[in-house]
């Protein structure tokens, strides 16, 4: 077991190396990197000004050299101006070539600087995960459990007329994609002029002029109920189809089983039958969907958190991204990778420990 | 001319009926479920003196009755609505609900004909047919049918152009006469203008055909691609296995929307790298196609030499013209002629033959196109070739397999025409989802208003512009917003008759 | 020696002559002020030498409560030299620390902030600065006229990178050096700045009032406000998150010169999407917006917030880049001038909130505007001389900004231009990458920000080779009567001179200009000054809440 989870870390380490590399090439094309100078020293700057500014800046070194200095196993560039500034990779504010540090690169823990934020960009990274975080766990703990009891329900009597709505209920669920239900549910449960919130405020049920809040930024100081119930909601309801489609399926499956018809057929109740019998076995399968379903949600917390205005990791995606920002960028793809891989990792891991017929050979 | 209402002259006589359609079925509803609770039990089995049984039906059963005989007549309602809609002659008299109905004709006659032969002869028609014994199946059918019939007939459904605008008709409610547009038009914007003052429906109808040219056509390359990966990483295994699925769960660590971010950028395109995606995304079905052809008629070389190489070579000059614009023919032509008229050097000649002249087949691709589609394809390839490697190592220790390898097949022989055939059913499940998921993908992009034609009437940067002004004005976005969720909708239903029917061979 | 307005009233006889013609009704209030002010004369005085009272003026300001903490609703800007400055919003933030020589009001008139008062002789080419006293920047230091003189200096360096404030100082700018002229900028005393301008030029207070000429301390000219922290105002940042929030804070260790009522601004950047503005107004995320824009005015004020409007000469630009054939063609530019009716973009964009313009970037509220009728629209002879001119093939790819209504406005001049039988593309590039090439795409539209006088907007935008000239439009008779304009101090003798520029605006086809906006800005009821300003200006210093 050891020796399989340390070939997976090294896979994991290998798929980042070559993951941020392309991240690194693809933001480092001629145009991205003439983008990159316009936005950043000036809208108006001429050609010749774009190549000076990005040479003064290290821009123009070979890619695989720069992409060296990133990762921090080949030294930070130096440069002396003509009037004896010295600016470098390594060298901060108020320092000299001297004592600034030869090498800063991810391996000396240092993830760069953040062209956008005008920031570290282990500053940011941070904080903006943690915010996220908050949004996955609860939209998780809302949409799992519901998941699993719609599946449940639906795959005990496989056909019956209960099965029918849950499985139809889900199937439609999945097919909502996040930028239409979080549009709706805004119209119907967080506007003052359309939905339920006007008659609710002329009736004096509601205090403030909607029910819930149409935007969730007072959610990064504090989360209530009323400020992140919508993008909770929006988030699981897309994840939540799946999740019970998969349980369904696994617990129609297993209530056919030889050893739950003998169970039957020896009059244990159907109560019993379903929690002490069929359950564990019908929760395996759904198990390793839900962990592989935490990187497929990045996409919906990325339209959510632009949808709901939170500032978390999603949004800093879009921003990294559309400002060309390389360093926060190939941040959040390590990040992104160790997401993925970990919980792939933990899924392969717990399917063993759940299931103990298998053994990694 | 005033504005048209909602159900026409019908609708005194329907609406009532569907209002109280609509009442019975939740008061049924929810008397059945008090009843559940208090434990009254449903249809209790009687065993006759015959010894058949019957069942004794309880109050919960009369419910039940009653909800379905509601559902019958709303639908029942609607139907008399859109032939009300065909059968009037007056707009006023058809109103909203069946002027659109009406607008719909091609589609439903089509639907009809279809049902009607296909239910007939559903005996022959293999799996197809088996989907006309299964209601979720026949529904889903349904629904996709309507928007893919609708998407062929969008130029006789749609009232309008999709661009065109009339600028008295901004963010009108549905039914406003037209006026102050060319003469020959339609008199009415159906569904309302949007905040431009183009008619929705039209636009939705419109939309309708983008949606369903790009989805299912990027989603068919994925699986080509996924395919092509899948049955040598599956069924040879080895180094090679280990290296595709590396790269494979490589792309599906990429977070999909950060992807698009890098990779749908007018940047990007400026870099011309959509080209060399392109370039290798693409030439896989061509080498698939080459090997099926070749591996099954090897030993026909007539077929070979008649069929398959001027087959291949044919899409080998449609690819080179599609991805590069580059013409061989034309190349070598001109070449020739530059070389008679010497004094021209070859290099500047490849320049000037690929800029100034058309390839002689290919299509000419927008690049934004080019970007989303080649994204698309990119995203969703990883994962086909994970379920088909799936497959094809369960079925290669199927008896069948070891039979054509005793036989001495060779190894492409066996892959393509042993396994991938018995492999079709769940690719075919997959397929209906994978179109649903690449809809619903091709919206998100519009959502974040990368690589979309700024007047498209792609349905997800229609929502996504009509949503801003969603509280006042709700029936621009609302119209696309549904289309794509019947239509992914109709998809996953059609995938589960599928599923379900493939499952009982 | 701090003048009282009588003697300024006295000192100009250009603003006695303005105020005659204010009488006969040659000049309606707003353009008397603009004169009047930029010549030197108070607001207040000026408003008594056409016998009103300055408390019945629109730009009379109430006094709020002290206290209170208020939330704006305003984009995040990375801070930066402010003579570098491309947004107001960038001002806006640093308005709280750095101040200005003199504000621009929503009336038209000019009055002092850092200046106590100013003069301008009779052929303005000498301005005297009388800087107030008794200002102490927040590190201790005292501001005096040397501050002024450095800020001037570092205005006219044409050599940094994206200057800006170097093509307002223009005139005061040496060809070769890249400099100042040398004795152009006199320290007269501790308190006293003399301009020696080599000639006449009426836009230099417009100029200073603009929001890139924040005064800095006169050791950091060239440095980031926000980083150093150095300057006059009453607030210091407390925050400051790029696309996230700013947060500015009375500063404590520092004696303000003026007053200044709330404890705390915050600015919200909730991005670039209206309907993200109004979930936050919604969400009680926000007291007071930037700007609201089309729809969401009525929106905004159907939700319970107070609407300030205010008419200016904003407007979108959709121009044609002469670089780009076919554009260098006049047929073609006078062919998409006729195609397209103005009244359509208004309706369609601006949802007809504005006034129809007539495709020169003169509006009627500058003093020197000349009524020069519009072009008028014919579809058929734009077609024709499209075909004349042997393009009636051209694609034309209509090229704008992802956002409100100028996207809308372009949507609509594409479709005119289709109605007129054109062949017509349209390209949305998103925010972030449409600035970066603005100026050299061939066929874009462009908003434009309102200036206070019609000389200045030409002289930014159209004269040969400014950075700004994204028509790349370059005529020499254009430029000389522009020269001519730039020194006529009388707004009826330039307005001949301008007729002229008008009609050749047009004659040339440079760009289709359709309609003058209408700004507007909402904020909930009780926030007091926080008028819509036809620049946008935020000043945190006036604002104030009611408890």
């Amino acid at each position: 077991m050891g020796l399989f989870i340390l070939r997976r870390l090294g896979v994991m380490l290998l798929t980042a190396l070559c993951l941020t590399f392309i991240v690194f090439f693809l933001t480092n094309l001629g145009p991205n990197l003439e983008k990159l100078a316009k936005t950043q020293g000036n809208n108006r700057m001429s050609d010749a000004e774009v190549v000076q500014w990005l040479e003064n800046r290290g821009y123009t070194r070979p890619l695989v050299v720069r992409y060296g200095e990133w990762l921090g196993v080949a030294p930070g560039w130096t440069r002396v101006a003509a009037d004896g500034t010295e600016t470098g990779r390594c060298v901060d504010r108020g320092m000299t070539i001297e004592t600034a540090p030869t090498f800063c690169g991810v391996l000396q823990g240092d993830l760069g600087f953040s062209t956008v934020s005008d920031n570290e960009v282990s500053a940011i990274v941070g904080g903006r995960l943690a915010l996220t975080g908050w949004l996955m766990l609860i939209a998780f703990s809302v949409m799992v459990p519901a998941a699993l009891i719609i599946g449940i329900l639906a795959g005990m009597k496989e056909g019956s007329r209960t099965d029918r709505t849950l499985s139809t209920i889900s199937i439609a669920s999945t097919a909502t994609p996040e930028y239409v239900s979080g549009v709706i549910f805004i119209i119907l449960l967080a506007s003052s002029t359309a939905g339920l919130s006007p008659w609710l405020a002329e009736n004096g049920w509601i205090e403030g002029r909607t029910l819930f809040l149409g935007s969730s930024r007072s959610a990064m100081e504090d989360i209530t109920f009323w400020n992140f119930t919508l993008p909770v909601l929006t988030i699981a309801l897309y994840g939540m189809g799946y999740i019970a489609r998969m349980t369904r399926a696994s617990m129609a499956e297993v209530m056919t089983a030889q050893y739950i018809r003998t169970a039957r057929l020896k009059g244990v109740s159907f109560r019993n039958i379903v929690l002490k019998h069929a359950l564990r076995n019908a929760l395996i399968a759904p198990f390793t969907v839900i962990m592989l379903q935490i990187p497929w949600l990045l996409t919906g917390v990325v339209i959510v958190e632009t949808l709901f205005n939170y500032n978390g990791f999603g949004w800093t995606l879009v921003q990294a991204a559309s400002n060309n920002d390389i360093e926060l960028l190939l941040s959040i793809s390590i990040v992104a990778v160790i997401v993925v891989l970990t919980t792939q990792l933990i899924s392969d891991i717990g399917y063993v420990y759940l299931n103990p017929r298998i053994r990694i050979s | 001319m005033d504005p048209l209402t909602w159900s026409g002259s019908l609708g005194p006589f329907l609406n009532p009926l569907m209002l109280g359609c609509v009442l019975v079925f939740v008061a049924a509803f929810i008397l059945n479920i008090v009843m559940s609770l208090i434990g009254m039990r449903q249809a209790e089995p009687i065993v006759n003196a015959d010894h058949t049984i019957s069942y004794r039906l309880g109050a919960p059963d009369y419910m039940l009755l009653a909800m379905k005989w509601a559902v019958f007549v709303f639908l029942g309602a609607i139907m008399i609505y859109i032939l009300g809609g065909i059968l009037q002659p007056s707009m006023e008299a058809k109103g909203i609900i069946g002027g659109v109905g009406a607008q719909f004709l091609p589609v439903w006659i089509s639907l009809i004909v279809i049902y009607a032969l296909s239910i007939r002869f559903k005996r022959r028609l293999g799996l197809y047919g088996k989907l006309f014994d299964n209601l979720i199946g026949m529904i889903g059918f349904g629904l996709v049918m309507f928007w893919v019939l609708t998407a062929i007939f969008a130029p006789m459904i749609a009232t309008h152009g999709p661009i065109d605008v009339i600028s008295g008709l901004r963010n009108d409610p549905p039914g406003t006469p037209v006026s102050g547009g060319p003469e020959d038009a339609f008199p009415y914007y159906l569904l309302g203008g949007d905040a431009l003052g183009r008619d929705v429906f039209s636009r939705m109808v419109a939309g309708a055909r983008e949606v369903l040219t790009i989805a299912p056509l990027a989603t068919l390359f994925a699986f080509m691609v996924g395919i092509t990966l899948g049955l040598p990483a599956g069924y040879l295994g080895s180094r090679l296995d280990t290296f595709i699925t590396f790269i494979a769960n490589m792309v599906l660590a990429f977070p999909v929307i950060l992807l698009f971010y890098l990779l749908v950028t007018p940047e990007i395109i400026e870099a011309g790298v959509p080209v060399y995606m392109a370039a290798v995304l693409f030439v896989l079905p061509i080498g698939f196609l080459w090997v099926l052809l070749y591996s099954r008629f090897r030993a026909q070389p007539h077929i070979i030499k008649w069929v398959a190489i001027p087959l291949v070579l044919l899409l080998t000059l449609f690819y080179l013209g599609t991805v590069f614009r580059f013409d061989p023919i034309v190349w070598l032509a001109t070449s020739f002629i530059g070389y008679l008229n010497q004094g021209n050097p070859v290099g500047e000649w490849m320049q000037t033959t690929r800029d100034s002249y058309e390839p002689l087949i290919g299509i000419n691709i927008d690049g934004n196109l080019l970007i989303v589609f080649v994204s698309v394809v990119f995203v969703n390839s990883p994962t086909v070739y994970r379920i088909v490697r799936g497959l094809v190592l369960d079925i290669k220790t199927r008896d069948y397999v070891a039979a054509a390898q005793t036989r001495g097949e060779g190894p492409w022989y066996i892959m393509l025409w042993e396994i991938l055939p018995n492999a079709r059913g769940p690719l075919i499940v997959d397929f209906c989802l994978r179109i649903g998921y690449t809809t619903i993908l091709l919206g998100t992009l519009g959502f974040f208003g990368l690589g979309v034609d700024p007047e498209s009437p792609n349905w997800g940067s229609t929502i996504n512009e009509g949503r801003r002004l969603l509280t006042v004005y709700p029936h621009p976005p609302l119209p696309p917003a549904l289309a794509l969720l019947t239509m992914v909708l109709g998809l996953n239903l059609l995938a589960d008759g599928l599923r379900e029917e493939s499952l009982k061979d | 020696m701090t003048q009282s307005t009588q003697d300024q009233l006295q000192t100009h006889p250009a603003a006695e002559m303005y105020a005659r013609e204010y009488k006969d009704g040659h000049l309606d209030r707003r353009e008397f002020l603009v004169r009047a002010t930029a010549l030197g004369v108070s607001a207040a005085a000026a408003y008594s030498m056409i016998g009103m009272s300055p408390a019945n003026a629109a730009g009379h300001r109430q006094t709020p409560p002290m206290g209170g903490t208020l939330r704006i609703q305003q984009e995040v800007r990375v801070g930066k030299d402010p003579r570098t400055y491309d947004w107001s919003q960038m001002g806006n933030l640093g308005r709280g620390i750095t101040e200005y020589l003199v504000e621009y009001n929503r009336d038209g008139s000019f009055s002092g902030i850092l200046l106590e008062s100013w003069e301008a002789n009779e052929d303005a080419t000498q301005y005297t600065l009388n800087v107030r006293q008794g200002i102490m920047f927040n590190n201790g230091d005292e501001f005096t006229a040397e501050d002024v003189a450095a800020n001037i200096r570092g205005w006219c360096d044409a050599t940094v990178e994206g200057n800006s404030m170097s093509t307002r100082m223009g005139i005061l700018v040496d060809a070769d050096t890249q400099q100042a002229i040398e004795g152009a900028i006199e320290v007269v005393d501790s308190h006293t700045v003399r301009l020696n301008l080599p000639s006449p030029d009426i836009t230099i207070i417009p100029g200073i009032a603009d929001y890139p000429a924040a005064i800095q301390h006169r050791d950091y000219i060239g440095q980031d406000p926000l980083e150093h922290g150095v300057g006059t105002g009453a607030y210091r940042l407390a925050a400051h998150e790029v696309g996230v929030q700013a947060v500015l804070e009375k500063n404590p260790d520092h004696e303000y010169w003026g007053e200044a009522y709330l404890d705390r601004i915050e600015f919200v950047d909730l991005g670039q999407d209206p309907a993200a503005w109004m979930a936050g107004a919604e969400s009680g995320e926000l007291d007071m917006t930037y700007e609201t824009t089309g729809d969401f005015v009525d929106l905004f004020t159907s939700i319970g917030f107070e609407v300030s409007e205010v008419t200016t000469a904003a407007t979108v630009v959709i121009r044609p880049n002469q670089n780009n054939p076919p554009y260098d063609n006049r047929m073609v530019r006078q062919a998409l001038l006729k195609a397209v009716d103005n009244q359509v973009l208004l309706d369609l964009g601006m949802a007809g909130r504005g006034e129809m313009a007539r495709d020169y970037h003169v509006s009627p509220i500058h003093p020197e505007w000349a009524d020069v009728p519009a072009i008028e629209v014919d579809k058929d002879a734009a077609y024709a001389l499209l075909e004349e001119a042997g393009e009636a093939d051209h694609v034309f790819e209509v090229i704008s900004i992802d956002d409100g209504y100028r996207r809308d406005t372009t949507d609509a001049y594409a479709s005119q231009l289709r109605d007129a039988g054109f062949n017509v593309e349209r390209t949305v590039i998103p925010g972030s990458t449409f600035w970066n090439d603005w100026t050299n795409y061939p066929l874009s539209s462009t908003n434009w920000n309102h200036r206070e006088l019609g000389v200045m907007i030409l002289n930014l935008a159209y004269r040969t080779g400014v950075p700004w000239n994204e028509a790349a439009f370059s005529n020499e008779e254009f430029d000389s009567l522009l020269d001519q304009a730039n020194g006529i101090q009388d707004a009826d003798e330039r307005r001949e001179v301008m007729r002229r520029l008008e009609e050749i605006m047009q004659e040339e086809g440079v760009a289709t200009i359709p309609y003058w906006r209408s700004l507007y800005r909402h904020y909930r009821p009780g926030v007091i000054n926080a008028e819509m300003h036809p620049k946008f200006e935020i000043n945190p210093h006036y604002l104030g809440i009611e408890a």
